[in-house]
C-alpha cells in the first residue's frame, strides 16, 4: 500500500478517536481529579488556577461560574451510597448530618446541572427552612411522589444528581479531610 | 497456499498493525491537544455568556436559577441572588463596591477572563456595611503604589486580575424562599466603576 495512503487512513483515524475520546471524557464525568466521599464528589479546585486540564474544559464547555474556595465548596451525588446510579423512579432518604458550613441547601438538579421544574416549586432545601428532628439531625425525602416532612421532588421521569452547597464552610480548602460520615448518606428506599 | 501469497498476506496485516499504531498515536495527540485547546478557545464560556447580557461596568441581576432564562449557568443555587458586573481594566483600574446587610451570607468573587477566580471575600470581610476594593493590573498596582504613603499601609483592599478583562460575582443567600428578592436587592447593589487616575 502506498505510504500516502496509509497515513492517510492512520491521521483520519486517528483524529476521529482523538475528538471522540475527548468529547466523552468531558460528558462523562466532571474532571479527572476530583475527591470522592461516600455518594458525593467535588471539585473544589474547580475555577481556581490549579484546576486539572478536565475540569477547566468542562467548565468552560459549560459555562458554569464555580464557588471560589473562600466563598463554599459545591458536592454532587450522581450515585447513591450504594454506588447505584440515581434513578427518578426510586426513592430516596436524604441525611442525617451536614459538614460545618453557615449555610447549606440540597438541591435535584438534571444531568446538566439545571434545577429540574416541579408543580410543588421546590427546587432545593435551605439549611434556614428544614425541619429538624430533636437531636438537630434531619432526614430530606427525594422522590417524584409526595412525601410527609422534609419533601424534594423529582419534577422529571429522567436521569438526575442532588446538588449540595456548603456556604462558609472550612473544607473549601481540605475537602478531602471530609468524613464520609459527616456529609449525609443518599439511602434508596424504594424503587416502583 | 502458495509462497507468494502468504508474503502478500504478511504485508497486508504489517500495513494494518501500522495504520492502527499511526491511528492510535495520532488519537492520543488529538485527545490531549482538545482538552488543552478548549479553555483558550473560550468561545462559550461563562465570560462570553455574561457579555451577551450586558455592557462593561454595569451591574447585571441574572435570572433566578429556576427560570426558564436561566438556563445559561448551570449547577446555579435556586437559594442564592446573583449579579455580576465585566470590567475592563485597559482604561483604568476598576472600584468595585457591594453594600452587605448584616447576618446575611454574601459574597463577592473576581474572575479572570479565562475563568480563574483570583480573589473572593464574604461579608465577614466588610468594613463599614460594605465589601470595596479596587481592581488592578499588576502595572496599574506598581503606578498606585508608587504614590502611597511610606507611612502608612494603603486602607483600601487591591486586587490583581492577571487579563485586563474579566468579572465580578456578588451572590447573596435567601434563607427563606419568600426572602429572594431581597437578596436579588442585595446583589443588585453591586457597583463598579472606573477609577480616574492610574492608567
Amino acid at each position: 500500500m502506498d505510504l500516502l495512503v496509509k497515513t492517510l487512513i492512520a491521521g483520519g483515524l486517528g483524529l476521529a478517536i482523538g475528538l471522540w475520546s475527548a468529547d466523552s471524557a468531558l460528558r462523562a464525568s466532571r474532571g479527572a481529579e476530583g475527591t470522592r466521599i461516600g455518594a458525593w464528589s467535588t471539585e473544589a479546585k474547580a475555577g481556581t488556577p490549579e484546576a486539572d486540564p478536565y475540569t477547566r474544559a468542562t467548565i468552560e464547555r459549560s459555562g458554569e461560574i464555580p464557588l471560589a474556595p473562600g466563598e463554599g465548596l459545591q458536592l454532587v451525588a450522581r450515585v447513591d451510597d450504594s454506588g447505584a446510579a440515581l434513578n427518578a423512579r426510586c426513592a430516596y432518604r436524604v441525611g442525617r448530618k451536614m459538614p460545618a458550613a453557615r449555610f447549606w441547601t440540597l438541591g435535584v438538579v438534571d444531568r446538566r446541572g439545571f434545577p429540574i421544574p416541579n408543580p410543588a416549586q421546590r427546587l432545593v432545601f435551605r439549611s434556614s427552612e428544614i425541619l429538624r428532628e430533636g437531636d438537630g439531625g434531619f432526614t430530606i425525602a427525594v422522590s417524584a411522589s409526595a412525601h410527609p416532612g422534609n419533601w424534594l421532588p423529582i419534577g422529571a421521569d429522567e436521569p438526575f444528581y442532588l446538588a449540595l452547597r456548603l456556604y462558609d464552610t472550612p473544607f473549601s480548602a481540605t475537602a478531602w479531610a471530609i468524613d464520609k460520615d459527616a456529609l449525609p448518606h443518599v439511602v434508596k428506599e424504594s424503587c416502583r | 497456499m502458495t509462497v507468494g501469497a502468504a508474503a502478500r498476506m504478511r504485508r497486508g496485516l504489517l500495513d494494518v498493525a501500522t495504520i492502527l499504531v499511526g491511528a492510535a498515536l495520532t488519537a492520543g495527540l488529538v485527545h490531549i491537544v482538545a482538552i488543552l485547546i478548549i479553555p483558550l478557545y473560550a468561545s462559550n464560556d461563562a465570560f462570553a455568556r455574561l457579555s451577551q447580557l450586558g455592557p462593561t461596568n454595569r451591574t447585571i441581576l441574572l435570572p433566578e436559577a429556576g427560570a426558564p432564562d436561566a438556563r445559561l449557568f448551570p449547577y446555579r443555587d435556586p437559594a442564592v441572588a446573583a449579579a455580576f458586573c465585566r470590567y475592563d481594566l485597559s482604561d483604568g483600574p476598576v472600584r468595585v463596591k457591594a453594600p452587605i446587610a448584616r447576618y446575611e451570607f454574601s459574597s463577592l468573587s473576581f474572575h479572570t477572563r479565562r475563568g480563574d477566580i483570583f480573589y473572593a471575600l464574604t461579608d465577614r470581610a466588610a468594613t463599614q456595611g460594605a465589601l470595596e476594593a479596587l481592581v488592578v493590573t499588576d502595572k496599574q498596582l506598581r503606578t498606585i503604589s508608587a504614590h502611597d504613603s511610606e507611612d502608612e499601609a494603603p486602607r483600601e483592599l487591591r486586587v490583581v486580575s492577571a487579563t485586563s478583562q474579566g468579572f465580578v460575582m456578588m451572590r447573596s443567600f435567601s434563607q427563606e424562599p419568600s426572602l429572594l428578592p431581597e437578596a436579588e436587592e442585595r446583589v443588585r447593589g453591586l457597583t463598579c466603576h472606573a477609577e480616574p487616575g492610574a492608567k
